[in-house]
């Protein structure tokens, strides 16, 4: 505990710094160093909480001890010291080894067997407890993070849901356009069929008329030719018939 | 220099002063800093330990508990802990092997009880001097052994302390003193015997610690 007093200046050079606050609460307390205007934080830092035990050699000296003296003495320093302090005291009789270091020895040994044997079990049990309380803890913050963040994802798959709904509206407006379309083009076959209808009845009516006038023609012509013919002719053009069916009588029978 | 046996329990005295009994406050060095919320191993491990024990007293207590009931017995448990287990050590003045300290502990405690008990609840404290199912003849002998059980309980719970300490110190120093005149061979049976001994007194030490307790949650539960 006084060593931590003694040496403050070392110590705050190989500070451990794993934070337990949240990354933007330490960025955000870094960046008011300057900002903040309650407190000074140049000078009077805010505490960080240590994440592991300090470093220790030999299971109970503080590293930081060796390294206060390692400017001076080098690594082997702390070690001669302390070596030379424990010869001087015991072949000097100022420290008499009797009951009680008897019963020190044997606790020093019942003590380095426990921590080597169990002491990383139960470490690693209170870690694990302490991270329970620690979730415990932050549990309320966590749920309330990973409910909005579940809210983002739903709210996103709506969004998705409603560019759906866009591309409905592409596809309704398409099919209308088609029904328009068919629509046109059947009416227009309509107005080329009733069109054609009309000019094929006038074609109609007048080749009929043609027809008319033609038969009409022919008769008239049939009738007045037949009225122009006199008896004379009728006689004259028969007597011809007959000459000539008999030359070519004549002929026949001559080529027979 | 041991004048004799017993002398390795008497409080030396610099300056006039008795510095040893400072010794108590030794268990303090070990209770946790609360600086921060979140607990560290140490703390979390003590913290355990409390829990557990806070659950079982209530449990002793039963239907007469009331909030905050067990805080006092708790806190006994880990103070006589502490002290026994840091007597174990070696140069640590052992209070609790002083029937001074342990009847400043237990008499205050029982008395308290009783008075409390007998002047305001006066019925309830006679009707335990007899128990259940005695047969008629005996109960005025009953009355008397109840009494005096009753009676020596202060003694009881701080002799038990406090003899058992002196017993286990007697021993580890018995063995310990054998070991200056021992040869390099020897001191190796020795060293095993004094770690079976020491592994003995600590469980002793956790047990005596937890046994007065739980007897005075017990004497409490009664008076309730």
């Amino acid at each position: 505990m006084l060593s931590r007093v003694a040496l403050k200046p070392v110590r705050s050079a190989i500070q451990p710094l794993r934070m337990t606050q949240t990354s933007a609460t330490s960025n955000a307390a870094a960046a008011a160093t300057s900002e903040s205007s309650e407190r000074d934080l140049v000078n009077f830092p805010r505490p960080v909480r240590q994440e592991f035990p300090a470093k220790v050699r030999m299971g109970f000296i503080p590293d930081d001890w060796f390294q206060f003296f390692y400017s001076k003495t080098g690594v082997t320093g702390p070690y001669t010291f302390g070596l030379g302090l424990a010869t001087y005291l015991c072949s000097k009789e100022i420290y008499i080894m009797e009951h009680e270091f008897y019963t020190g020895l044997s606790i020093a040994i019942m003590g380095i067997y426990a921590v080597k044997k169990l002491g990383p079990a139960t470490a690693k049990f209170l870690d694990a407890e302490v991270a329970k309380s620690d979730a415990a803890l932050n549990s309320g913050r966590d749920v309330s993070i990973d409910q909005a963040k579940s809210k983002i994802v739903s709210e996103k798959a709506e969004q998705e849901r409603a560019l759906a709904q866009k591309m409905l509206f592409d596809a309704k407006r398409e099919n209308v356009a088609l029904q328009l379309e068919a629509a046109y083009r059947e009416q227009l076959i309509k107005v080329f069929t009733e069109t054609k209808k009309r000019l094929d009845y006038q074609v109609e009516v007048q080749n009929v008329q043609r027809n008319l006038e033609q038969r009409h023609v022919v008769d008239w012509v049939l009738r007045n030719v037949r009225a122009a013919v006199t008896p004379e002719q009728e006689k004259a053009t028969l007597s011809q018939c007959i000459a000539n069916i008999k030359s070519l009588a004549q002929q026949n029978t001559a080529r027979i | 220099m041991m004048a004799n046996l017993f002398s390795i329990f008497d409080p030396s005295a610099t300056l006039s002063l008795p510095m040893n009994w400072m010794a108590i406050f030794v268990g303090l060095f070990i209770l946790p800093w609360t600086f921060w919320v979140s607990s560290n191993r140490s703390g979390k491990l003590l913290g355990l330990v409390t829990s557990q024990l806070h659950m079982e007293f209530k449990t002793l207590v039963g239907t007469a508990s009331s909030q905050g009931h067990t805080l006092i017995f708790i806190s006994l448990f880990l103070f006589i802990l502490f002290n026994n287990l840091m007597g174990l050590a070696p140069y640590v003045f052992t209070a609790s092997s002083h029937l001074a300290m342990t009847l400043a502990l237990a008499f205050p405690l029982w008395l308290s009880f009783m008075l409390y008990g007998w002047f305001n609840h006066t019925l309830h404290m006679l009707a335990h001097l007899v128990p259940l199912g005695t047969p008629g003849v005996l109960m005025p002998f009953m009355v008397l052994i109840e009494t005096i059980s009753n009676v020596i309980r202060p003694g009881t719970l701080a002799v038990r302390l406090a003899a058992n300490m002196i017993a286990g110190h007697l021993l580890l120093v018995l063995l310990g003193n054998q070991g200056p005149s021992m040869t390099f061979s020897l001191l190796s049976v020795l060293l095993v015997t004094q770690i079976l001994l020491l592994t003995l007194e600590s469980a002793v030490a956790v047990i005596q610690s937890y046994v007065f307790a739980v007897l005075a949650t017990l004497y409490s539960s009664e008076v309730v």
